[in-house]
């Protein structure tokens, strides 16, 4: 038990003297959950929507796909991403191995199905007569998506938060398509990783904390954010 | 009268099913037309192909106007009552400047006008439909379609709304259909009715034509003539319970069957030697099995069926 204790000591003298190193890692963390969860986002949205509301042939099946890719395992994905960025491969071309534009490809692909299928059961759950009434009043396609997300928004963001969460909790994916590169493509997961391999368990410690609160700061922003109702002039009258 | 929307022999399927047949229908500016009928007779089917939200299967129909239609489900989003009339507006293709001004007035003639800023969550049943009404009357669109829009409001409720409506639907260049479910709703606003029985057109024509003269006596049973006598030369009387009245000095007699508590006393259910019908009765009126004399006026009479 010794050591846990030091190692806590340690991680807070860490956190205390501001280390250039913790904010280099904590900044390659916050740019690639952000940069991969707007990806999936600005995909997942759309094909959420189509998804969710459409009548189409195959909407099934990709809801069925979508469902399952929220079980993707991560190291398999990064493997595949991976083995696509080698030089020689098809996307080898891009130069993105061992970048961090390489990693949020990974991790946007990890999130996109997460989105999707948040989003496409968010709005299939809004009420009856909402879009169909839109419709009638002459609602373009694009208008009636807007109303649906903006209806659904609670789901949205939960999508949202799911996406950035996973972001900040993935390792292997990182590992594999970044190469785990100090000060390049390390994210903190990745970074804990290294520092248990090396047998630093104060620096693992003290990452694994600015993690947890990261986790905890943009969760809380979201969930405000999400639960956020405008102020009614009065209450439901009974 | 301009004819602004003009449908012969609409027929349309749901589910596989025919559910609408040869319903000929004409829209005109200036006027209410009522479309009444009992649950699955048809009414939002034609509804919907009149809103073009369903193809009709056979039969042709032509739009001088454009059409706007209220769902019978029609949610109101999330926001206040005034921004739901607004989005309206803009799905309407109504520009930004013109919106405020039409959805604030159109909200004022539904008697609406202080829930502007009301979220939608916060307005009762009533207010709700009041809000859902106006933003398909601020589109100013020549055609307005609406779907039972009093269905599952409480009696007060229904019966202002009922009066607003009537007021706010009246535009000289504005045609109106509504689906309804209840005669006197027809009565209070409507010009004319199509009456739809199992997906065809039953009766058609100026409302009180219709309600008092009913054309079948399918007809005249689902608009409340409840009584049925055959007559002696063949032949049948139709009777609503207004038509009857228990009076000593009467020239008929009857035995009472059941007695149905209604609102101010008791409805007798009547056997009599042609036929059975229905009359009012006050608290202390005669039990089952009893003997009573009836005076009879009026009600339709159709020479064979």
């Amino acid at each position: 038990m010794e050591f846990l204790w030091d190692g806590l000591q340690q991680a807070i003298d860490l956190l205390l003297s501001g280390d250039d190193e913790v904010l280099g890692i904590v900044g390659v963390t916050l740019r690639m959950a952000f940069w991969s969860t707007l990806i999936a986002l600005a995909l997942g949205l759309p094909l959420g929507l189509v998804l969710g509301l459409g009548r189409f042939r195959g909407r099934g099946a990709g809801l069925a796909l979508a469902n399952a890719g929220m079980g993707l395992p991560p190291v398999i994905v990064g493997l595949v991403v991976a083995l696509l960025l080698f030089r020689g491969a098809p996307l080898g071309g891009l130069n993105l191995l061992y970048t961090l534009e390489g990693v949020i490809v990974a991790q946007a692909v990890l999130s996109l199905p997460v989105v999707v299928a948040l989003t496409a059961a968010a709005v299939q759950s809004l009420p009856d007569g909402l879009l169909d009434q839109a419709r009638a009043f002459g609602a373009s396609r694009r208008a009636v998506g807007l109303l649906a997300l903006r209806e659904a928004r609670i789901g949205v963001l939960a999508a949202t938060i799911a996406a950035v969460g996973s972001a900040f909790a993935e390792v292997g994916a990182v590992v594999l398509v970044g190469g785990n590169i100090d000060g390049q493509t390390q994210t903190l997961a990745s970074a804990v990783l290294v520092r248990v391999s090396a047998g630093e368990y104060g620096r693992a410690i003290a990452l694994g904390i600015v993690l947890l609160g990261l986790v905890l700061v943009l969760a809380a922003v979201l969930t405000v954010l999400q639960q956020r109702r405008p102020r009614a002039a009065l209450g439901r009258p009974s | 009268m301009t004819t602004l929307l003009e449908a012969r022999g609409l027929t349309a399927r749901r589910g596989g099913r025919e559910v609408l047949r040869g319903v000929d229908l004409e829209l005109r500016a200036g006027e209410v037309v009522a479309i009444l009928g009992p649950n699955g007779a048809g009414k939002s089917t034609l509804l919907a192909v009149l809103a073009g939200l369903l193809p009709a299967t056979c039969g042709a129909m032509e739009r001088r106007a454009r059409v706007a239609t209220a769902l019978q489900a029609g949610a109101l989003a999330d926001r206040s009552a005034l921004a739901n009339v607004e989005a309206a507006l803009r799905w309407w293709g109504v520009p930004r400047a013109a919106r405020r001004h039409r959805a604030e007035a159109a909200l004022a003639a539904l008697g609406a006008g202080h829930l502007a800023a009301r979220r939608a969550v916060a307005l009762s049943g009533g207010e709700a439909r009041r809000v859902h009404l106006a933003r398909a009357l601020a589109l100013e669109a020549g055609v307005l379609l609406l779907d039972e829009p009093f269905s599952g409001l409480d009696a007060p409720a229904r019966a202002d709304l009922l009066e607003d409506a009537g007021a706010a639907l009246a535009h000289p260049g504005r045609a109106v259909a509504v689906v309804l479910h209840d005669r006197a709703e027809a009565w209070a606003l409507a010009d004319r009715v199509l009456v739809l029985l199992g997906g065809r057109p039953a009766a058609a024509g100026p409302t009180r034509e219709v309600l008092e003269r009913p054309a079948t006596p399918e007809v005249a049973a689902f608009l409340g003539f409840s009584g049925r006598l055959e007559l002696h030369g063949g032949g049948v009387r139709m009777l609503r319970p207004s038509h009857a009245a228990l009076d000593p000095a009467g020239d008929v007699e009857a035995t009472v069957v059941r007695r149905i508590p209604v609102e101010e006393g008791f409805r007798l259910e009547l056997a009599l030697p042609g036929g059975r019908l229905h009359a009012p009765a006050p608290l202390d009126a005669p039990g089952p099995g009893d003997v009573v004399r009836l005076r009879l006026t009026g009600g339709v009479t159709f020479p064979h069926i």
